[in-house]
């Protein structure tokens, strides 16, 4: 891993909405260093190379029939759900399409 | 501007036709009220586990199989993560590492060359659920969370519009026949991704992709505009960005959404959830043998029996009426096409009734054909006791006789009264001798008058026009 810039340090305490001050940029940029040498270590197993592992177990998915079960009423849905207009789920705007 | 080449890629969701969701047993129902067909799994409550839906791998399979992809027999599913409301998991269980079927193709005929579009890939994975935008804030019907989807990914073989459309047709032809999808684009349930980048050399240029495109037709306006707006942006020397954009219809422009997400920002990883799905060959070689005539062979058939392509391309284009035709037995199809395109058609529409929904049984409708066929009927006849055979199923045969519709083609009895309409109008006689033709019109039409329309017209023209000239 090259070594992390100011600029690096800046763009990920952005993402991460953490607001630091510039001195504190050198602290955070041997901080947040030294953890990606710990993560780069995992270049190093053995058989990084082999099939990916997808699950440990091995069996087979069990598919089930394309068959209806129960499902929730509006009410039971509604329960969980921060507001509600009509039959709708309502939540704030994401994005401006 | 004329050097610069087009290329496009398409890439279609499909909803398929399954009972239940792709991974949760609720209900899979367009048009039910909002936030009703929804459990614990589509709303990703805590704990909650998906269980793949096997009919879903079998339209899946159906799709692959027809669009001659490799079939992938062991598959897994990934997740791919991304945050909205949209999606109350984080992520989307999709194919990207293992997708069902790749590397196949649909043949389509441009200028009557066939040209192959090569499929990279065809995957499963599950929609999301609707959210409509007001001013103020969204509202989320989680009916359509978790519905079965299907993926169809081209190569960038496209390099027109109407090619686009004409793949686009081939591929809803091809669903909608193997009953893998309605394909019903007003309701969202086929939508298409239109990528198009344009370059004066055979190194593709940059490309965008417009999303969500509504119809076939628009997916063809998409790409003209977006030609002409990159070719412009070139030629005014700027440079053309790898972004999301959507159609606005009204303006015939696409409009920027976002700059584009990279494979990277979805973070895709096996999902743990769901135990590998193996496709033994014996359950593939069934699938396939499962699937019905497809149009292009239905095409053949059609023509071998002496259907004129123009109702050939009405048969294919009404899939009840060819599934009707296909189950016919031993009869005249012309005859028969022309009735199911004519007066049952007529009739069905007029009452909002399919060929499902009416009482005829098939045996009836090919006594129907055959009298016809065989000159026992006339068309004016079939039309007057049509009704009654669809509502009722009553054998035709049986009202021929209780009607006494059975029509005569015995020659001499029709000589006997084509003789009492000529001595009964010597007038229209002279007429036809002096070269007016409408005369032997209206001659027939009093022969039909004095049979009480029960002889067979195209016998007693004949036999009319054969007495007029040896006069």
């Amino acid at each position: 891993m090259n070594n992390l810039s100011e600029k690096d340090v800046k763009h990920v305490a952005d993402l991460a909405r953490i607001y630091i001050k510039e001195e504190e940029i050198p602290k955070y940029m041997v901080n947040l260093q030294s953890l990606l040498n710990e993560v780069d270590k995992i270049k190093d197993i053995k058989g990084y190379d082999d099939e990916m592992l997808i699950t440990p177990v091995n069996h087979e998915t069990i598919p089930r029939k394309d068959e209806m079960k129960e499902t929730l009423t509006f009410q039971e849905v509604s329960y969980l759900a921060p507001k509600v207009s009509g039959n709708y789920i309502e939540v704030p705007v994401m994005i401006h399409e | 501007m004329d050097t610069y080449k087009l290329t496009a890629g398409i890439e279609v969701h499909c909803e398929l036709k399954s009972k239940t969701k792709m991974f949760s047993d609720s209900l899979n129902e367009y048009h039910s009220a909002p936030n009703c067909n929804i459990n614990a799994i589509d709303l990703a409550y805590p704990g909650v586990l998906p269980s793949v839906n096997m009919y879903g791998i079998e339209l899946a399979l159906k799709a692959a199989l027809l669009l001659n992809c490799q079939i992938q027999k062991r598959m897994y599913f990934d997740r791919k993560n991304y945050f909205y409301p949209d999606l109350p998991k984080g992520y989307q269980i999709t194919q990207a590492r293992t997708p069902i079927g790749t590397d196949g193709y649909v043949e389509i005929m441009v200028n009557d060359q066939k040209k192959r579009i090569r499929i990279h890939d065809i995957h499963i994975e599950e929609d999301t659920c609707k959210n409509t935008h007001l001013d103020t804030c969204s509202l989320l019907d989680f009916n359509r969370s978790g519905v079965p989807l299907i993926e169809i990914v081209t190569e960038p073989d496209i390099k027109s519009d109407e090619e686009a459309m004409l793949y686009l047709e081939k591929l809803r032809e091809l669903l909608l026949y193997a009953d893998i999808s309605d394909c019903k684009i007003e309701e969202g349930s086929m939508r298409c991704d239109v990528n198009v980048s344009v370059s004066k050399t055979d190194i593709l240029g940059i490309r965008t992709e417009t999303k969500n495109v509504g119809s076939i037709r628009n997916v063809g306006l998409v790409i003209e505009s977006e030609k002409e707006r990159q070719i412009s942006l070139l030629e005014n020397g700027e440079t053309i960005r790898e972004e999301t954009r959507r159609y606005d219809e009204k303006t015939n422009q696409t409009i920027l959404m976002r700059v584009k997400e990279t494979g990277n920002d979805y973070r895709y990883f096996p999902e743990p959830d769901i135990p590998p799905v193996t496709l033994e060959d014996t359950y593939i070689e069934a699938v396939k043998k499962s699937l019905p005539v497809m149009p292009d062979e239905r095409r053949e058939l059609y023509k071998r029996a002496g259907i004129q392509n123009v109702n050939i391309e009405k048969i294919i284009q009404n899939k009840m009426i060819s599934d009707y035709l296909m189950d016919l037995n031993h009869i005249n199809l012309v005859i028969a096409s022309n009735l199911l395109l004519g007066d049952v058609s007529f009739y069905l529409n007029k009452h909002s009734k399919s060929l499902w929904d009416v009482a005829m049984s098939k045996e009836n409708f090919e006594s129907l054909v055959t009298l016809l066929d065989t000159s026992k009927m006339s068309s004016k006849q079939v039309k007057e006791i049509l009704p009654e055979i669809l509502e009722k199923n009553t054998d035709v045969n049986e009202i021929l006789k209780r009607d006494g519709m059975t029509q005569v083609t015995d020659k001499t009895f029709i000589k006997q009264i084509v003789d009492i309409v000529l001595k009964e109008n010597p007038d229209s006689v002279l007429e036809y001798q002096s070269g007016k033709d409408r005369a032997s019109k209206y001659l027939m039409g009093q022969v039909m008058k004095q049979s009480k329309g029960k002889v067979n017209p195209a016998i007693a023209n004949e036999i009319l026009i054969d007495t007029l000239n040896r006069l």
